[in-house]
């Protein structure tokens, strides 16, 4: 693999989940007849994004917009409906459960709620061998032993405490050990869907700097899915702000935060509350988020935007690369009068 | 006199493994049309505090000292016939979660009507008009129709709408707002906050807001308390809490955030967790993660010094403060003995 080939490459991205129930649900009596209907929700449509070796890509958006499903779908735990997910180099969204099973090794992820995420009938230790066991029949238990104690070590849980069960941890320490989890493996490319939401500010600020460690540790490579922006601006290289199932702005931390370009960007990046202010100040928004389920036609955005046109009521918006090298789906960016 | 004084509140729950004292020595007080915020991590007790505001602290939880000064009567002994009385009509309460706190069987205009005709003898039309009224001033679009759905009808913001609405149907005197946008997205949360402190500054209403968030404390309140472990550790005007803290406390959670650090250099990260209420260490609670550690915190709960318009619970700020004090002493007696020898 060549330095400049990206880690993971998605395009393309689609992924529906069908909500029209079964056969009889899909019935409906329309005009005088029974016709046949099914209904979708659209979460993913048409999504595109490289991640570098041992960069921070991060997606952010607002609850529905699609980005956790984008990481499920990244590692195989969802099937997308359309697109590729190309690893390496090599294309693994067909690949069959066993086919999957060597990149399951260098691909780990990190879950929301560490409540739920633990198994509580399970040990620590039990909970850390487990997946180390599986991947490498070989490895005696000796040597088992002294990896997990080794990684234990490093997101700063006292291997002592390996007999314990999860319900005997802390919210923080417990998303430690699902740290843990994912680091026994030694994987290369790490998916942590809003790994710090549940928890309490000063104890995210703890989490986050082991994660930021082990990627300088082990050259890790993130995806890193979250809704809060301040957040993004600390731990992203990049970062992808995803709207309405599409990716609305993919830019550099840097150029984002100092010069959003889309509208939902610029409207994002002002609700952040900030320390220094003195009252809520943000770009209104009109109206909400539409249904996922019968998309707006066009600019998905369109019916919230404040500079909307005709043009973008009926045709989607491409992700176009910008002079300082972000790409943005906006025709108003495009034309020149944004 | 303040709108609503707080004198020393103590609240146990008994367990079976004992009592736990949830909150201890809070004492605040609330000017009318004034903003506070109380700020807390979970489990700090800042919920307990709001909820026995409105005497809400139900079994086995209990008020065990203090009172709750509001309008001449005493909150925390109050009977229930009385205290059904004043809550919902001059105290009125918002809650996190607005998924649940509307009554899924009934429309809105129901469960508005009924809060109005419970509290007033009112037609149900003249109620109706009053509920509208009230939707039109939370910014609802079309309230004639609105006002007939049901809750599941409207997404998140729209509800937490509904329930300030319903929070200021009887134009109460002073709002408790328990999380009100911690369920809600940032562009959601941000035009939740602006209506709800347009309102209070419009009616003049006294706000209580319980959070997580500095940084919406610092956009809506006036006055910050931050609470630690049951107790409150430090208050005063909300710009000096977050621009120049002084319990440590306070100064590590504000550094913690994210946008108080360089990008991609580590956060100045707090070591350790809060303790849970049954195993708070002796002397101040804060010790075991308190970086400017002495001995007599280890062993003697700090009391209150008041250091410029805050009020801090810590050893190492009354010990700077006397030293200050007692340099400027020696600095005015010096000044009078020159005065006097001239």
């Amino acid at each position: 693999m060549n330095a400049q080939q990206p880690l993971l490459q998605v395009a393309n991205l689609e992924k529906r989940f069908n909500i029209s129930g079964d056969f009889l649900d899909q019935l409906k009596f329309e005009g005088g007849r029974i016709v046949r209907k099914q209904e979708h929700v659209h979460a993913i449509n048409g999504v595109s994004f490289e991640v570098m070796k041992g960069e921070a890509l991060c997606v952010v958006g607002e609850s529905g917009c699609g980005k956790s499903t984008v990481a499920r779908t990244v590692m195989g735990l969802l099937k997308p409906s359309g697109g590729s997910i190309h690893y390496a180099g090599e294309r693994i969204d067909q690949l069959s459960d066993r086919d999957l099973l060597p990149y399951r090794k260098k691909m780990q992820m990190i879950f929301q709620n560490p409540y739920a995420s633990l198994n509580p009938r399970m040990t620590i230790t039990q909970t850390l061998e487990e997946p180390v066991r599986f991947h490498n029949p070989g490895l005696s238990q000796i040597d088992i032993q002294d990896r997990i104690k080794a990684v234990m070590f490093d997101v700063g849980i006292d291997p002592a405490w390996g007999v314990r069960y999860p319900h005997e941890f802390s919210g923080g320490q417990r998303q430690r050990i699902s740290i843990a989890r994912a680091l026994t493996l030694e994987p290369e490319f790490i998916v942590a869907d809003e790994p710090i939401s549940a928890l309490d500010v000063s104890i995210q600020a703890q989490v986050l700097n082991l994660m930021m460690k082990a990627q300088e540790e082990h050259n890790l490579t993130y995806l890193f899915i979250t809704h809060d922006l301040s957040v993004v601006e600390h731990f992203g290289t990049r970062v992808a702000v995803m709207y309405l199932g599409t990716v609305c702005e993919l830019a550099t931390t840097k150029t984002l935060f100092s010069s959003p370009k889309h509208p939902y960007t610029q409207a994002l990046l002002s609700a952040i509350p900030r320390l220094q202010d003195d009252r809520p100040s943000h770009i209104r928004l009109q109206g909400e988020v539409p249904t996922p389920v019968n998309l707006p036609s066009g600019c998905v955005f369109h019916g919230r935007c404040p500079h909307a046109n005709e043009r973008c009521k009926q045709q989607v918006p491409e992700l176009i690369v910008q002079s300082d090298g972000s790409q943005v789906a906006c025709h108003g960016i495009e034309e020149g009068r944004l | 006199m303040a709108l609503l004084e707080v004198k020393n509140l103590e609240v146990t729950f008994g367990l079976r493994q004992g009592a736990v004292v949830a909150l201890r020595d809070v004492s605040f007080t609330v000017e009318r049309g004034e903003r506070v915020g109380i700020v807390g991590e979970s489990g700090a007790g800042k919920s307990v505090a709001a909820f026995s505001i409105l005497n809400l602290i139900s079994r086995p939880g209990k008020i065990t000292g203090g009172e709750i000064l509001f309008e001449g009567n005493n909150l925390a002994t109050l009977s229930d016939k009385k205290m059904r009385e004043i809550r919902g009509d001059r105290i009125a309460m918002i809650f996190q979660d607005p998924m649940m706190t509307l009554n899924p069987v009934l429309t809105l205009g129901q469960q508005m009507i009924e809060c109005l005709k419970a509290h007033r003898k009112i037609s149900s039309s003249d109620a109706r008009a009053i509920a509208i009224a009230k939707l039109r001033q939370v910014q609802i679009p079309s309230p004639e129709t609105r006002i007939d759905q049901y809750p599941h009808e409207l997404s998140g913001g729209m509800r937490q709408r509904i329930i300030i609405a319903i929070a200021l149907l009887l134009d109460p005197v002073l709002i408790v707002a328990d999380e009100p946008t911690t369920a809600l997205d940032v562009t959601i949360q941000a035009e939740i906050m602006e209506l709800l402190l347009d309102l209070c500054e419009s009616n003049n209403v006294g706000l209580i807001l319980i959070t997580h968030d500095l940084g919406v404390v610092s956009q809506v309140t006036q006055k910050a308390i931050v609470m630690y472990a049951g107790r409150i550790i430090e208050q005063g005007p909300t710009k000096e809490v977050i621009n120049d803290a002084q319990h440590p406390y306070t100064q590590g959670l504000i550094n913690a955030l994210p946008q108080q650090t360089v990008p991609g250099k580590r956060l100045n990260q707090i070591p350790g967790s809060m303790p849970g209420l049954q195993n708070i260490p002796a002397g101040c609670s804060f010790n075991p993660r308190c970086e400017f550690v002495m001995d007599e915190c280890l062993t003697r709960l700090p009391e209150f010094t008041r250091s410029g318009g805050c009020t801090v619970a810590c050893h190492m700020v009354r010990a700077m403060k006397q030293s200050a004090d007692a340099e400027a002493q020696i600095e005015t007696n010096a000044i009078q003995i020159n005065a006097t020898e001239r």
